[in-house]
């Protein structure tokens, strides 16, 4: 009997698995080098030193997804897994209504309700909800976008734990990284992690030992420093990870182009605030961005308007 | 690591948690993780029994998923806006300090934070009414300034001596107590012992930084790991019962240059060096976004 209703379990989940998941590779072609969007089945990693714009990115993405078809969106359902309380509903709110041009809160109601939210406060928690992530995954196919904001939350507190073994520091995020790797295997869904850089004491040497292959493109990036840029995380991560973007951000003075332009912005020159985002895919080279944070959300810069 | 226990749930008996045990599955993760169908015929319990086991544990354990609708509904209904005292203040905050979000207030020593903290403070327990949770980690609270400081605003006595009521004063010197402090604060749903009968609405500390410096910036992690769990404790006593929470962080005092002052999530040496002694204003949403808005110091906060 157990072993008949194993079966049937088996054939369920071969189901899910054949049943194809939208593909994600129209997410944000800006954002990916040309035709190097995520496929299903593959991480991308946003990485980068605080506030330079991760959780802006990830804002990007989900109103994308959320948004109907009417306003430029993909009407499909997101997770989003919150370790570091720092979904703000407010600013994703104004983002949305900001995109969707009318105050409908129906609309927006009908939006929202295409976004699952789950706070998670450790990694054995985090652990605990992707295996129950698996049920929703087997049972709703159009759920295909995971986002992660950040999987380097628990970096300090699972190194704490784990002592002076580094082994031990890092096998519960091993143990994530493991069952996410059969997620994205038996599920095809696409998942976007944000990952903050440069803990400032020294990360553990065993990281930095071995190269991590999705890094090795961005040797020749402009990045401020190579040990900020570092991957820190565990090897089983790292694995997984087919596209990296590494965030930065720097203050412009934005050049007077005109008279009428200057008289416009004021006695005072304002410093605006240019964030970077280099894209480096596993195979299929890299690209670079530029954008600035508004109301709307994240405006990218093309050279057209850039100035 | 959540242990398997006897009776945690329907049909977990102690002689399966032995059992369980004996086969190296000790915790709850294990248990999840662990394929089934061999665990069953090791311990000699049905496969199935495993399985419920396994579907209530992972229920009771895991994340609480929310649609964004309602968790927007929520926040919609349960977010205020706390004024601070002062119209200019209130200006860079965006009218005020927001229920639900961490205010860091950072900037090198005499600048005003302790005094810009009295202020709020003062203004909750005397105008808005509400309890405030004050944390001192750093000696520089009195009753008479916090009386000082009330008499301006008040002149009757009993107004006075109620706001005083409503301010609930922490006094702790090391970074063990004030997760302590915290965790007892959470578990007991905010009401400290004290009789006030206010609804606590605001949570100042002054400063983080006094007790959680001292230890970074070393090559062992505990400093940096103890900065994150009192992070991770603020953020979810703040999102939890939908209080506002001012946090005090002193920097070095500098020259020259821009000041970059470390938010609580980086190391906290030096960094950067503005050329003035500038009083600097963080709205700080979550660890990883930091808005920042200068306020030059004026005297007579």
């Amino acid at each position: 009997l157990c072993s008949d209703w194993f079966k049937t379990m088996q054939g369920f989940v071969l189901f899910a698995r054949l049943e194809a998941r939208r593909s994600l590779k129209d997410i944000e072609p800006r954002l990916f080098p040309d035709n190097g969007g995520p496929e299903n089945g593959e991480v991308v990693e946003i990485f980068g030193p605080e506030g330079t714009g991760k959780t802006e990115l990830l804002y990007l993405l989900l109103s994308r997804c959320i948004l109907p078809l009417s306003a430029g969106g993909l009407e499909l359902s997101v997770i989003f897994v919150d370790a570091d309380f720092s979904l703000d509903l407010f600013r994703l709110v104004s983002i949305l209504d900001n995109r969707l041009h009318t105050t409908d809160e129906a609309l927006l109601r009908s939006c929202l309700s295409r976004l699952l939210v789950l706070h998670c406060s450790s990694s054995s928690q985090l652990l605990l909800t992707l295996h129950f992530l698996e049920t929703s995954f087997a049972s709703r196919p159009d759920q295909s976008l995971l986002l992660i904001d950040s999987i380097s939350a628990f970096y300090w507190l699972d190194r704490a734990e784990g002592r002076t073994s580094y082994s031990k520091q890092e096998e519960k995020l091993n143990k994530c990284s493991e069952l996410l790797g059969r997620l994205l295997r038996d599920y095809k869904i696409t998942v976007f992690a944000t990952s903050s850089s440069a803990p400032s004491p020294s990360p553990a040497p065993s990281h930095s030992s071995a190269p991590s292959p999705s890094s090795a493109p961005s040797s020749s990036a402009p990045s401020p420093s190579l040990d900020q840029d570092k991957p820190y995380l565990c090897r089983a991560w790292q694995k997984l990870v087919s596209h990296r973007l590494t965030c930065s951000k720097s203050e412009i003075v934005p050049k007077m182009a005109t008279t009428t332009a200057s008289s416009l912005m004021g006695p005072k020159r304002r410093r605006a605030t240019q964030f970077t985002v280099h894209c480096s895919s596993r195979n299929k080279g890299s690209r670079i961005n530029h954008f600035t944070v508004t109301d709307r959300g994240v405006e990218f810069i093309t050279e057209l308007n850039q100035d | 690591m959540v242990v398997l226990r006897a009776h945690m749930c329907p049909g977990l008996e102690l002689q399966l948690v032995r059992d369980l045990r004996e086969a190296d599955i000790s915790t709850v993760e294990e248990l999840v993780s662990a394929d089934l169908e061999a665990l069953a015929q090791k311990c000699s319990v049905s496969y199935k029994a495993l399985l419920a086991i396994r579907r209530v544990l992972l229920a009771q354990h895991t994340a609480f998923p929310v649609s964004g609708a309602d968790l927007y509904e929520d926040l919609l209904s349960s977010t205020a806006i706390l004024s601070t005292g002062h119209p200019r203040l209130d200006e860079l905050l965006d009218s005020g300090l927001y229920t639900g979000e961490l205010t860091e207030l950072s900037g090198g020593p005499g600048t005003g934070k302790t005094q810009v903290c009295f202020g709020v403070a003062v203004h909750i327990a005397l105008h808005l009414k509400q309890g405030v949770i004050f944390i001192d980690t750093t000696g520089g609270i009195t009753a008479t300034r916090l009386h000082q400081m009330l008499q301006t605003e008040s002149s009757s006595l009993e107004e006075q001596i109620a706001a005083l009521q409503r301010i609930h004063v922490f006094q702790l010197f090391d970074v063990f107590s004030l997760l302590d402090c915290l965790c007892s604060l959470r578990r007991s749903g905010l009401q400290p012992v004290a009789v006030g009968g206010a609804c606590v609405r605001a949570v100042i500390i002054d400063s983080v930084s006094a007790v959680i410096s001292p230890l970074l910036g070393t090559r062992h992690t505990e400093g940096m790991s103890l900065m994150m769990q009192v992070a991770a404790l603020l953020k979810a006593l703040v999102k939890d019962f939908s209080v506002a929470a001012l946090c005090g962080w002193g920097c070095a005092p500098c020259s020259g240059g821009v000041l970059e002052p470390p938010s609580p999530h980086t190391a906290a040496a030096g960094g950067a060096r503005p050329e003035h002694t500038q009083l600097q204003l963080l709205k700080v949403c979550n660890a990883h976004q930091v808005l920042q808005t200068a306020l030059s110091h004026e005297s007579g906060v």
